[in-house]
């Protein structure tokens, strides 16, 4: 039996009189890569933030470990912050802050007693592969878009992560760095982290997946292991697939070899 | 028709029922705010720098130009009744009750309110404040909190400043008009302000310190998805911010000579 580490339980997310997510089930395994998938505007991001607790279901529940996210108490969900982090679709780094603070603040916060030297450290560790180190008194607005999600990303693994949430991760970023992010993704998962990632790249879910979700219109339509859902005999799946990886969608073809490369 | 009217009164009171439960979520965590690990005493300071020390001369310039213009009015209308001494009352109840506080709010209004709300808001739309609560940040306390008791200080602050420099301006222009020795004006001024004049001054400040950066936060959180809806909540915060400075203003100075 599959060992979940989130579970989300009927939720259902009004946003602006839409629905975005409808009475969705799903449950998230520990240990492993999951990724999302689904069209454009099928909730995704949705499902990735009330599963990281940040914005709340309107109906339904969000399990870790059997307990209701919402329901920790102030100790708790501190705890949770400080085991999980979460990389932005659109970066949303500090914009008043600089790119050292933006990497700092998570520590301050959650480890007090750590002295400068010691943060500086970590935020040298961090930005010297990604050759970010000359940025570090900069602020959001004068990095490139790319280098703005890694900044993002580096936050998001900053604290050395149990859970990871990444949302459209290797958008905008060139190929080099890519290829260091997805290593350091790789490393993370290899020690236990849990990955979970909304994304439309076949390499990202290639190379980290092995389980997947597939949405549409804020309904899950698949939740397996990626092998079973390979073997899945539902077109609309294999349909979404194809869409998603921008490949030809040709009821014959098994998409998911592309996952297989 | 109905159905609309009876929309608009649900949004209404809906409205209603989250601004009160926001106020009392700012006003808990405000109280809590030097019990906490302060990751926003910075905040705090930049508030307080922006708010305070950073109004500080349109504040002298508005005071220094009100004090003159009531000596000069004064001056020249109330000898001609016998009373030239109410100068000195009128002084006191102008700049230190009534427009001291209220001129000090518009200021603040007009700086700190619109950078607020604007700020907030953009903060909303960016998901920054998503970012916040994914590290584990409660926005209330650390974005809310400290600008609530900045802009609230800065406005207690400012306002003594604006009596001070407002009676020392009419004390200067007193002097191109009927020369008077420094300790004599202020020893006449001194005989007619009682501590209910700074005592309201002071409520005054903390009062309308208080409705116009709830106003403003308030405002700026109310941003949903779309960047056309930070104007709008910066106009709500300017526009509420003055109605309910006025409002606060009217009620004190009812209890203050009820």
């Amino acid at each position: 039996m599959m060992d979940s580490l989130i579970e989300l339980q009927s939720v259902t997310v009004q946003a602006q009189e839409h629905i975005s997510l409808d009475e969705v089930s799903v449950a998230f395994p520990a240990g492993r890569s999951t990724a999302i998938m689904g069209p454009s505007g099928s909730g995704k991001s949705m499902l990735l933030k009330v599963a990281a607790a940040i914005i709340p279901p309107d109906f339904g529940r969000v399990l870790m470990h059997g307990k209701n996210l919402q329901r920790l108490g102030q100790k708790d969900m501190l705890e949770f912050r400080r085991t999980s982090g979460f990389m932005f679709q659109d970066a949303a780094l500090w914009e008043n802050k600089t790119i050292y603070e933006n990497l700092a603040l998570p520590i301050q916060l959650h480890f007090p007693d750590r002295g400068s030297g010691e943060i500086k450290k970590r935020i040298h560790e961090l930005l010297e592969p990604m050759n970010l180190l000359d940025s570090l008194d900069l602020r959001p607005a004068a990095l490139s878009e790319g280098e703005r999600k890694i900044v993002s990303f580096l936050r998001a693994i900053v604290l050395d992560p149990e859970i990871l949430f990444l949302d459209e991760p290797t958008t905008s970023i060139d190929h080099q760095l890519l290829e260091k992010m997805l290593r350091m993704i790789k490393t993370l998962n290899e020690r236990g982290c849990t990955i979970i990632a909304v994304t439309h790249d076949a390499h990202l879910t290639a190379m980290i997946a092995n389980y997947l979700v597939v949405l549409r219109d804020g309904r899950v339509l698949e939740a397996a292991d990626t092998a079973e859902v390979r073997r899945s005999a539902n077109r609309e799946v294999i349909e979404i697939l194809s869409q998603v990886l921008s490949q030809a969608a040709t009821y014959d073809t098994d998409i998911l070899d592309l996952l297989e490369e | 028709m109905i159905a609309k009217l009876g929309k608009n009164v649900s949004d209404a009171f809906g409205n209603f029922l989250y601004a009160t439960g926001f106020l009392f979520n700012l006003a808990k965590e405000s109280a809590l705010f030097l019990r906490r690990r302060q990751v926003g005493f910075r905040v705090l300071v930049m508030q307080l720098l922006f708010t305070a020390v950073e109004a500080m001369g349109i504040i002298a310039l508005i005071s220094l130009g009100l004090g003159a213009v009531i000596v000069v009015q004064g001056i020249s209308i109330l000898p001609k009744f016998g009373q030239g001494k109410l100068i000195y009352t009128i002084l006191l109840i102008v700049i230190t009750r009534e427009l001291g506080p209220l001129l000090t709010a518009f200021v603040i209004i007009a700086r700190s309110g619109t950078a607020i709300a604007t700020e907030l808001g953009n903060m909303v739309i960016s998901h920054e404040i998503e970012a916040y609560v994914s590290v584990g940040i409660n926005p209330i306390s650390y974005l809310a909190v400290p600008r609530f008791l900045g802009v609230t200080l800065s406005m207690v602050l400012l306002t003594i400043y604006f009596n001070f420099f407002g009676l020392f301006g009419s004390y200067v222009v007193t002097q191109f008009i009927t020369p008077i020795q420094l300790q004599d004006y202020f020893q006449n001024l001194l005989s007619v302000m009682s501590v209910a004049d700074i005592a309201s001054s002071l409520i005054k400040a903390v009062v309308f310190g208080a409705l116009i950066s709830f106003t403003a936060i308030y405002q700026g959180f109310k941003v949903r998805v779309s960047s056309t809806e930070i104007p709008q909540v910066a106009i709500k915060a300017v526009g509420q911010g003055f109605v309910l400075c006025i409002l606060a203003d009217a009620v004190i100075t009812l209890i203050y000579y009820v």
